[in-house]
């Protein structure tokens, strides 16, 4: 009742054959054609962007933000904002980093500390949902819009990831901790192999469970949702720690990537993890809209178009307009079908 | 005997305010700083100088602020700093084509303006720039990385954040270089990783696999040439494709230790931070500079870092 989300797809499957059959095709599968359209076109202009290299290349890169993202969409759904996570994505990466390095390093944080890859793993994910619970903790409890809220935290957590280094990277890392951004297992990179898991673990929680239901609930209408028993600000406060979560397991693979902790890493992340909720056709206006399959659709998109413009050799100067110019429009043809199912 | 208790340290405070506090503070030369950005690891060092600088100097007082890149930001630091009653103003500057407004108001005050790191495009004659000519980095960078590739084959160059006057003038200096010197290397890509080391490494991810050949890397400054290397070594062609980088950073004398980064440009943040203070401390003391050259212009120098003497820059 409180889900537009569970109506639409209800309504969709009870409506008859014919013209209004494919036009809710439309409405529900845009994005995915639009991905589609763009997949062909991509390995048209460019016949290196079909090799396997170069495919996993696209997802293993887009799968930083594609992790943010899928909490965010949590978060979005659920009425609010997460502006945080870049400076999550900072923070994690520099605490977990120097947690992690080797025994040899010639820059030691810690000297003499060498801790076994569990302990920089639970870090940067604690530190992720600590964050979230203070999200979190701020929107339940407090009551300021979530966009305030998260922007506090945006630029706090930035700084307490500046105050933990003094500003300089962390470096020599052990092997195990950069396996993570760059190794494989058989001839799947880890990173890809993360989103994934996560992402079946999200859509599960989403979709499948009560706290999923509820989050939706919550967006669609919050009121009914308190009315109707709902424990709305432990379930808000929830939804921000998983993204936190998330977002502090994406700045342990990014920094295990490039195999440094910086403090400046995942600026403008949460940006890009936003556009892929929105472009994958969670709702910013109406809370209660979202799917993770989408969000994914979504980063693929984005990453797919970061992909082909360097392929291509495209001027830095053009590849920023052209960037925007595909993201605003595929959202609009996607509004536009939604509206045409409707 | 109560009345003495409380009175002796109070006249004694009185006199210890009166003697020591007021002077001091009349002497006290006040600086205010403003970095483009706290975040980024080379502009790091140049503020570390700077605060140890301020230590060495007890008779000024630094007050350095974080302009988070952002221009506006920066302008209204500046403002309060005049607010503020500053001796001098030193400034890193977030845009280089957008200081004017900056150097309008500190000169319409009367106050000395020290611009560090990043030349503005318009610098008064009455404005003092502290830095390394950035054109020599990119000549430095590109002039070893020629040698490495046998003066030949295709090039492919990481440039910095577009609107800064070091990528400019840097990616200027390898092009420069490439035209004089090496007629027979190519530039086949020339794209931004906005300094980053991560976006480094996927600008490289992606041109190796776009099927271009690429013999040689130049990069604007050592984290997007790391990055370039990672990606480099997973595509198992470590060896086969010179990276020179700029900065001299820790991380990248360690990649020249392994053999893996071929060369880069040391620029001095020590250097720039300390000497950027001490001319503005100078300046508001009315004392001469020897260190200005150019009229207006204080240079520190490059240096490369090669194979040969990669040694004698780690600690």
């Amino acid at each position: 009742m409180a889900n537009p989300g569970v109506i639409t797809a209800a309504e969709a499957a009870k409506r008859p054959a014919g013209g209004q059959m494919l036009a809710s095709i439309f409405s529900k599968y845009g994005i995915f054609l639009i991905f589609a359209v763009m997949v062909v076109v991509a390995s048209l202009l460019s016949p290196a962007f079909l090799s396997t290299i170069n495919l996993i290349n696209v997802v293993r890169q887009m799968s930083v933000v594609g992790l943010i993202a899928l909490g965010v969409t949590g978060v979005i759904v659920s009425g609010g904002i997460d502006l945080s996570s870049g400076s999550v994505v900072g923070l994690s990466a520099v605490v977990a980093a120097s947690l992690a390095q080797s025994a040899d390093s010639s820059a030691p944080f810690y000297p003499g500390v060498h801790l076994p890859f569990i302990v920089p793993f639970l870090a940067a994910c604690a530190m992720g949902a600590l964050v979230g619970w203070i999200n979190g903790g701020l929107v339940a409890k407090t009551r300021i819009p979530p966009f305030i809220a998260t922007l506090g935290t945006y630029t706090a957590v930035r700084g307490a990831a500046m105050l933990y280094t003094n500003g300089r990277p962390i470096s020599d890392l052990t092997d195990q901790y950069n396996f993570v951004g760059q190794g494989a297992l058989g001839s799947v990179p880890v990173p890809i192999l993360i989103l994934v898991v996560m992402a079946v673990v999200t859509h599960i929680l989403y979709a499948r469970t009560k706290f999923g239901k509820y989050v939706y609930a919550i967006g669609g209408n919050e009121q009914a949702a308190r009315v109707s028993g709902i424990n709305t600000g432990r379930f808000k406060m929830l939804i921000y720690i998983y993204a936190g979560f998330l977002a502090g397991l994406a700045g342990l693979v990014v920094s295990a990537r490039i195999g440094s902790g910086q403090p400046g890493l995942g600026v403008g992340y949460e940006l890009d993890a936003i556009a892929a909720a929105v472009i994958g056709g969670t709702s910013l206006s109406a809370g209660g809209i979202g799917t993770v399959a989408g969000t994914i659709v979504g980063a693929l998109i984005i990453g797919v178009l970061n992909n082909i413009l360097d392929l291509m050799n495209v001027s830095a100067y053009w590849q920023q307009i052209i960037k925007g110019g595909i993201i605003v429009g595929a959202v609009i043809l996607d509004q536009l079908k939604h509206r045409g199912g409707k | 005997m109560k009345l003495a208790k409380v009175l002796v340290p109070a006249i004694a405070l009185m006199a210890f305010a009166l003697s020591g506090v007021p002077v001091q503070a009349a002497q006290k030369v006040k600086i205010g700083v403003s970095m483009a950005l706290f975040d980024d690891v080379w502009l790091t060092l140049v503020r570390d100088a700077m605060t140890k600088w301020g230590k060495a100097h007890p008779d000024a007082e630094l007050t350095i602020v974080d302009a988070n890149n952002d221009t506006a930001k920066q302008t209204g630091q500046v403002e309060n700093f005049l607010a503020q009653g500053m001796d001098a103003i030193v400034v890193l500057p977030v845009d280089t084509a957008a200081t004017g407004p900056i150097t309008k108001s500190v000169t319409k005050a009367g106050k000395p303006l020290v611009y560090v790191n990043r030349l503005p495009g318009n610098l008064p004659q009455s404005v003092v720039y502290c830095g390394s000519n950035s054109i020599e980095a990119g000549i430095m960078n590109m002039e070893e990385l020629g040698k490495c590739m046998g003066g030949k084959g295709n090039l492919a160059i990481l440039v910095g954040e577009l609107s800064n006057e070091a990528a400019i003038k840097r990616t200027e200096g390898i092009k420069k270089v490439c035209k004089e010197k090496y007629p027979n290397i190519k530039i086949v890509r020339e794209q931004t990783g906005n300094w980053k080391r991560e976006q480094g490494k996927t600008l490289m991810e992606n041109w190796l696999a776009s099927g271009q050949e690429i013999d040689g890397v130049a990069s604007d400054n050592d984290e997007m040439a790391l990055g370039a290397l990672q990606a480099i070594k997973a595509a198992g062609k470590l060896g086969k494709i010179c990276v020179g980088g700029t900065d001299g950073s820790h991380d990248a004398l360690v990649s020249m230790e392994k053999g893996e980064l071929n060369n880069t440009v040391f620029q001095d943040p020590v250097g720039q931070g300390e000497k950027a203070v001490n001319a503005a401390y100078l300046l508001a003391k009315k004392e001469s500079n020897p260190d200005v050259t150019d009229g207006n212009k204080i240079w520190i120098p490059y240096q490369p870092i090669t194979k040969e003497n990669f040694k004698s820059y780690m600690k």
